[in-house]
């Protein structure tokens, strides 16, 4: 015990020394529930507040910035952003068919978590249940963004 | 024993080191980005080495930081912080990687705009503008998406925006409409909110 606690007293010091994020980029095993929704639409705002960027309202547009290769996260329940890198063996996070097909989708994820600088990248493994949409919300907010669906098929 | 202690001090100096050298004022200065007006936006010009985010994160690395598949993003020489460009310049519905990937593994100079808003994660995500190699004076307009998509979809060539003749999109929408919901319950939904 004594040495063990030596070899800590000697590791801890340097560790918290070195401080350094790359250093401390261990990969935690995790699985999260959420929906799988469009980053950039959420982090900036430009289609309206949180709620209005996700779900059956705004599936359309999460459908376009999948494609386009918008970055694609999965939005816990508690908040909590996930940046996904890799989905099964689809490693095509810029644009690829898996994470379009789960656009705006409830799902839960199992796999490995990689906090860097202040984000939470997610290695999903499997997906363990696909619940389709579940945030019904096109009837109180209609399409986001309003001219999602083209005119002449409203 | 040994391993709780580890992980406690490894959260902490990470935090700490974190809190301590993420200002996403600081370079600010010298960018010539236009503004968006969003929220969240700051101006932010940088030195920063182009790398595939899952090998950078995960350790999972391919040849030309995957061809194009995967998301890149931007390791700033300042500070070591790993930026993630979610947008490039274009107004639609495009991300960074087009107009990253032929400079991967290079050292480059970036303008766009930073997003900081901690209240929804956002900390480190980047709307790139404008790239060049690091040291050449000819910055380069984040605009290729289009282009490399156009050119990858000849058969979607036509009139009107990428993602209104966007095979995928399309095929996706006939399928399970726009809501997502199927196309019964599409036009349950499409007669309450266009009636």
């Amino acid at each position: 015990m004594r040495k063990r606690n030596a070899i800590a007293g000697l590791l801890v010091p340097a560790l918290m020394a070195l401080g350094s994020p790359a250093f401390a980029n261990e990969g935690e095993r995790v699985q999260v529930t959420g929906e799988i929704m469009d980053t950039w639409c959420y982090f900036s705002g430009v289609m309206g507040g949180p709620d209005a960027v996700v779900g059956s309202a705004h599936h359309t547009c999460a459908l376009w910035c999948s494609a386009g290769g918008i970055p694609v996260g999965l939005l816990a329940e508690d908040g909590t952003v996930y940046m996904i890198l890799k989905i099964e063996e689809d490693d095509a996070s810029a644009g690829g068919d898996t994470q379009l097909t789960l656009a705006s989708h409830e799902v839960t994820a199992d796999g490995m978590l990689y906090q860097r600088d202040g984000l939470n990248y997610l290695v999903v493994e499997e997906v363990v249940s696909d619940l389709d949409i579940t945030n019904l919300n096109a009837e109180d907010l209609g399409t986001i963004p309003p001219f999602a669906i083209p005119k002449g098929e409203r | 024993m040994l391993k709780p202690i580890l992980t406690a001090a490894l959260c902490l100096s990470t935090t700490a080191a974190f809190a301590q050298e993420n200002d996403p004022w600081a370079f600010e200065e010298g960018s010539e980005a236009k503004s968006w007006n969003l929220f969240a936006e700051i101006p932010a010009t940088f030195e920063a080495t182009v790398v595939d985010l899952l090998c950078e994160v995960a350790g999972n690395c391919v040849d030309n930081c995957g061809d194009g598949r995967r998301q890149l993003g931007l390791l700033r020489s300042a500070d070591d912080m790993l930026i993630y460009p979610n947008k490039n310049a274009q107004s639609s519905f495009n991300g960074a990687t087009a107009d990253l990937l032929p400079y991967c593994g290079q050292v480059v100079e970036v303008d766009g705009l930073i997003l900081d808003d901690p209240d929804l994660g956002a900390t480190n995500i980047y709307l790139l503008q404008t790239i060049r190699v690091a040291g050449e004076t000819e910055w380069q307009k984040a605009n290729q998406w289009t282009k490399v998509w156009a050119e990858n979809h000849p058969e979607a060539e036509g009139k009107g925006p990428w993602f209104r003749r966007d095979p995928r999109v399309l095929a996706e929408i006939a399928r399970e409409g726009y809501f997502g919901l199927g196309l019964e319950k599409d036009e349950e939904i499409k007669d309450v909110i266009f009636e």
